[in-house]
């Protein structure tokens, strides 16, 4: 276990040792987005539901930037330490599959918690969002995370180039985001957008955090995390299967 | 210190064909007994970094078997034995001198305590005092070199593995690492080493094995070699087994 605890340590020094890019600002982009979305359009649209607009899209917004983290870090470390060559050190250590993989997802997992965790103090103070279903939170939360740091891994371990990894960041993760409801309820779009959103997995995310944060969604809470549980074991069982063959990291 | 009977290394059938069909070992059977310095000599693409890699766990083996100390080679354990100085620089970005080495021993199981003492004595050793705090892109290419070669050390492993570790490197580094290199070899560690200066093979290595195309052509002492190819120079035995 000594293994998976240093690289666990090395995952978390690089977040740590990079925190202006890492941590700062994501945070201080989503905070942006409450700012102007929130506090200035929020004075036209008032409510969604029950809910004031800039308390509404805290949650789609702290899930954005936790997911995207989570992606963007792992994809970021295990394609750079493919492309030095440095993952080597790593892979010819003695360490189970399991480890490495473990290892490797911890990055972005704890990279988005700090993302999270600063963006829900600094939301608490701005605009004083609640945690009605903290247990339902803290697992929408950890099934997302799962998802996309996963993700990340797997990507980074099949991009060639850098180009592929932003690519799969830009126009697939950060478009499924914004269409995800993070800045409205699909119940008010026209058909057939209301019926595409739920072909969006991270509609399903979104509702999840906004239940525990807010305790109300546009879909029942159990079938967000079923959806966001039912792909992040199958991300991680992918990541997992590529340490366990050594595809596209070893030749 | 780990002088015993059983093979340090031991290739039976290895086997590697690349993805894009290139055979880059066939059939391969080598043995290499503990507390050797075997040097593995042969052009580029003969097959050498493929079979360091095939014993490092950098690779996907097509078939054979590879024995260290007597275990598979993708067993922890085994995988504990063996240090491995690549033959590119292949330093983490991110981490200093002192973290490199310790990162690496923490990868490698080593207990905190002992990680702190043999990192320390591996910086002294390799003469990286004054940069223990820096990060290794901004290392000269000696320091850089250094520092792979105290990584690869710094967990003790009883079989040091040395691709082409001199390669790129002036005069008196070469000779500083020769010297690490010998002192090592007489504790008792088995050295495989892989080189294309005939000198250094000669110098250091108390066996060599010429490889071409991913076969053993040949495996001797120097003089053995010199022998067995009827010549009075390790450049001319190199020669002759190329062109056979």
């Amino acid at each position: 276990m000594t293994g998976l605890v240093w690289l666990c340590k090395r995952e978390t020094l690089r977040v740590s040792k990079l925190w202006t890019q890492t941590v700062l600002a994501p945070v201080v982009s989503s905070m942006l987005f409450i700012l102007v979305f929130g506090l200035s359009l929020g004075g036209r649209i008032k409510q969604v539901g029950d809910v004031d607009y800039e308390v509404f899209i805290v949650p789609g917004l702290i899930t954005m930037g936790m997911v995207q983290a989570a992606f963007a870090n792992n994809a970021s470390t295990i394609f750079q330490a493919r492309f030095d060559r440095y993952i080597n050190d790593v892979l010819s250590a003695p360490m189970k599959p399991w480890q490495m993989t473990f290892g490797y997802t911890i990055g972005g997992i704890v990279r988005a918690l700090a993302i999270g965790l600063s963006l829900l103090v600094l939301a608490v103070a701005l605009v004083d969002v609640p945690i009605e279903r903290p247990f339902e939170l803290a697992l929408a939360i950890s099934l997302g995370l799962l998802l996309f740091a996963s993700l990340g891994l797997v990507v980074g371990i099949y991009a060639e180039t850098w180009d592929h990894t932003s690519f799969i960041q830009n126009i697939v993760i950060l478009p499924l985001t914004f269409v995800g409801g993070v800045f409205y309820s699909v119940d008010v779009l026209p058909s057939p957008w209301e019926e595409l959103s739920h072909f969006n997995p991270v509609f399903y995310l979104v509702n999840a955090v906004r239940f525990g944060f807010l305790g109300q969604s546009d879909v029942s809470v159990w079938l967000s995390l079923g959806v966001t549980a039912a792909l992040a074991i199958p991300a991680y069982a992918w990541a997992q299967h590529l340490f366990t063959t050594g595809k596209r990291l070893k030749s | 210190m780990f002088r015993d009977d059983t093979p340090a290394l031991e290739l039976r059938g290895l086997t590697k064909r690349y993805d894009d069909g290139t055979l880059a070992l066939e059939d391969f059977n080598l043995q290499i007994h503990s507390g050797a310095f075997f040097g593995l000599l042969g052009p580029n693409g003969a097959g050498k970094t493929t079979l360091i890699s095939a014993v490092c766990n950098l690779l996907r083996v097509t078939a054979g078997e590879v024995l260290v100390f007597g275990q598979p080679h993708d067993t922890l354990e085994a995988r504990s034995w063996v240090g491995l100085a690549e033959q590119d620089i292949n330093l983490d970005r991110f981490l200093t001198v002192r973290e490199t080495l310790e990162y690496h021993g923490g990868y490698f199981g080593m207990q905190e305590d002992e990680i702190e003492q043999r990192a320390e004595e591996m910086i002294q050793a390799f003469g990286l005092t004054s940069k223990r705090d820096v990060r290794a892109p901004k290392l000269s290419g000696g320091q850089r070199r250094r520092l792979l070669l105290a990584r690869a050390l710094m967990h003790r492993p009883r079989l040091v593995i040395l691709d082409e570790p001199t390669a790129g490197v002036d005069f008196e580094l070469r000779q500083e690492l020769w010297d690490y290199i010998r002192r090592l070899h007489a504790e008792g560690t088995t050295i495989l080493l892989t080189t294309h200066y005939l000198d250094e093979a000669e110098l250091l290595c108390e066996e060599i094995a010429l490889i071409r195309g991913g076969h053993l052509i040949a495996r001797d002492s120097a003089e053995g070699l010199r022998e067995h190819f009827g010549v009075n120079r390790l450049e001319d035995v190199y020669v002759k087994a190329m062109a056979s």
